[in-house]
């Protein structure tokens, strides 16, 4: 053997690094230098450069109240970001798997789960980077009522339990995805379904069983949670049980990802 | 160094004990009703140079897969350097993969992309970037670390693709295709880069294609497959002898001889029906007998010329050439 060859990198099974990490790392490095990551930012920020502009005007129209403004404000920065984590994250798997990239990941000794738990956290990042955009339109809304402090908690705390629930939903769809299109298609969709319960009118949400779809709808509770925070001035303590439903399946669903990630292959349907 | 394979399960010696690098038992898989590998029993030492051969949907692809634990095996079992195939993360430590149509991160550059799966690996990430430019100058591609891989050839994206497969010094590579889409010049330089390997590394490369000359040129074994099982295998002489020996040939005599050379021929019940070539007043057709073997055949030939008085100006059997032990024993197969 020549000495490149006796030189060259000797297989470990423990490297100094855990692989999840390594993964994570590249991902936020494609993501953020490539431009894409930069790109959704971009559109995020116009997104809610328009509706604070309308949400302005509102105001100064005497339709909206100031806090109703801010929680608007934060809610749709919570909801845009849950879409952009989802976006990511269904892209994550079948998006190699489509470039034809999948393979040479699958062929080094990192776990399929430590594959995911990297991408997943990639995906994440961009709910950090869309909350850090809004916290200057939710000041600004906000400045007159003193709400830019418990909005700020608020909708992290909100925001990240459903970037969580949506990262998970994202990465367990795009496993078993053959390709990107049925992957973000599907997520999108489950999105949506998420999404619907708390567009209903207020009329649906009374009686026992609307109060439970929003009681047990991650969406529809964080969202109310956010609402009576703001709106109400309830204290970031006071409705606690309804982050629960949030919070279980922020939980949940990224473990549920991750376990079933183990089978996680290069045909979706190879049962490799 | 030797390879034994064969559906049937014949497996022979290995040579010394831990020598083997690749060893696969009864291994079975298929796709929902098709069986796309089916029995493949094989044994390949250290060092070698296997070539895997077949139709397209012979199953090369599918068995590679298995061996680099992509695929899960429906049954049978299989070891890559003696680690059997249910650890298959250890395995993947000791094996490289050229896929057969494998994709890269276009916004990465060379450099980027395996450092990445050098620290994939277990490298800390200096360690990695050392070895990457170590294996890009290995490749020929020192110069283009840093162009990004959307701004390479294919012929340099081959190239790149055996660097990967080198990142973690596997005592296995695996290379499915790699010449498939290239001009001849970029066919050369990635068999070049093969042989390369296999000499400088001491690995065992298989080397899955479909150009035959390839095999011919680098391969010191051969396995072909059809229909998912083996159906010939041993060295390229060797697969050639059983499958594909040359039964027919010509003499080249003096042409005021020919009838005396067509008539001792045919006493010695060697000449073929058609004796005479058109335009050819000097030659004759050989036809030996198909359950002798063909050196002795040939031999008897040319004695009982000479001896007949009839100097042989020129013999040379037809075919014989691994081409046609390919067609024979995949006689049938359709592009599946």
């Amino acid at each position: 053997m020549t000495e490149a060859a006796a030189t060259t990198t000797q297989p470990r099974v423990s490297g100094t690094r855990p692989s999840w990490l390594v993964v994570a790392g590249q991902e936020l490095r494609d993501l953020w230098l490539s431009g894409k990551g930069l790109a959704l930012m971009l559109a995020y920020t116009t997104l809610l450069s328009i509706s604070t502009y309308l949400i302005a005007m509102n105001q100064e129209l005497n339709f909206l109240e100031q806090r109703e403004a801010v929680s608007l404000t934060l809610q749709l920065a919570v909801v845009v970001g849950a879409l952009l984590v989802v976006l990511a994250a269904a892209d994550a798997v079948s998006g190699e798997r489509e470039r034809g990239t999948l393979e040479s990941l699958l062929l080094t000794p990192a776990s399929r789960r430590s594959l995911l738990a990297g991408k997943g956290l990639a995906a994440l990042s961009l709910w950090v980077g869309a909350f850090a955009l809004s916290i200057p339109y939710i000041w600004w809304i906000g400045r007159d009522v003193g709400t830019f402090g418990k909005a700020l908690v608020g909708g992290l705390l909100v925001g990240t339990l459903l970037a969580l629930v949506v990262t998970g939903i994202g990465l367990l769809v795009t496993t078993f995805s053959q390709s990107n299109g049925v992957s973000l298609a599907i997520s999108f969709v489950v999105l949506l379904a998420l999404l619907a319960p708390s567009q209903l009118p207020a009329e649906a949400g009374r009686g026992w069983a609307g109060e439970l779809l929003q009681r047990l709808d991650p969406f529809s509770a964080g969202l109310l949670y956010l609402e009576r925070l703001i709106i109400n001035a309830h204290p970031l303590s006071q409705d606690l049980e309804l982050l629960i439903a949030p919070a279980v399946l922020a939980l949940a669903s990224p473990a549920v990802a991750l376990l079933l990630g183990g089978r996680l292959s290069l045909l979706p349907r190879s049962g490799s | 160094m030797s390879v034994t394979a064969g559906a049937t399960g014949q497996v022979g010696s290995a040579g010394a004990p831990g020598a083997t690098a690749i060893e696969t038992k009864g291994l079975v898989r298929s796709y929902g009703r098709r069986v796309a590998v089916d029995g493949v029993d094989l044994q390949v030492s250290r060092g070698a140079v296997l070539g895997l051969l077949g139709p397209n949907g012979a199953g090369k692809t599918t068995l590679i897969r298995l061996l680099s634990t992509l695929l899960r095996p429906d049954s049978g079992s299989f070891s890559i350097a003696g680690v059997p195939h249910t650890e298959p993360r250890r395995i993947r430590l000791h094996v490289g993969v050229l896929p057969e149509s494998p994709g890269y991160p276009r916004s990465q550059t060379g450099e980027e992309w395996l450092t990445y799966h050098g620290r994939l690996y277990g490298s800390p990430r200096a360690e990695a970037r050392k070895v990457a430019r170590r294996l890009l100058d290995e490749v020929g591609l020192g110069d283009r670390a840093g162009s990004m891989i959307g701004g390479l050839s294919r012929g340099m994206r081959q190239r790149l693709g055996i660097a990967r497969a080198l990142v973690n010094n596997p005592r296995v590579v695996f290379l499915d295709e790699p010449t498939l889409g290239l001009d001849p010049f970029g066919q050369r330089q990635i068999l070049d880069l093969v042989t390369r390997i296999a000499h400088d590394r001491g690995v065992t490369v298989v080397l899955s294609t479909h150009i035959l000359a390839e095999v011919e040129q680098v391969c010191s074994q051969v396995v072909i497959l059809n229909h998912g099982r083996v159906v010939a295998d041993g060295t390229t002489t060797e697969v050639v002898r059983r499958a594909a020996a040359p039964r027919a040939g010509v003499v080249r005599v003096p042409s005021h001889l020919r009838d005396k050379a067509v008539h001792t021929l045919t006493s010695l019940r060697l000449v073929s029906d058609d004796a005479t070539l058109d335009g050819s007043p000097d030659e004759v057709s050989v036809q030996l007998p198909g359950d002798e073997p063909v050196e002795p055949s040939a031999e008897k030939a040319i004695r009982g010329l000479l001896d007949a008085g009839v100097p042989v100006l020129g013999f040379s059997l037809e075919g014989g050439r691994l081409s046609d032990a390919f067609l024979a024993v995949t006689r049938g197969a359709g592009d599946d």
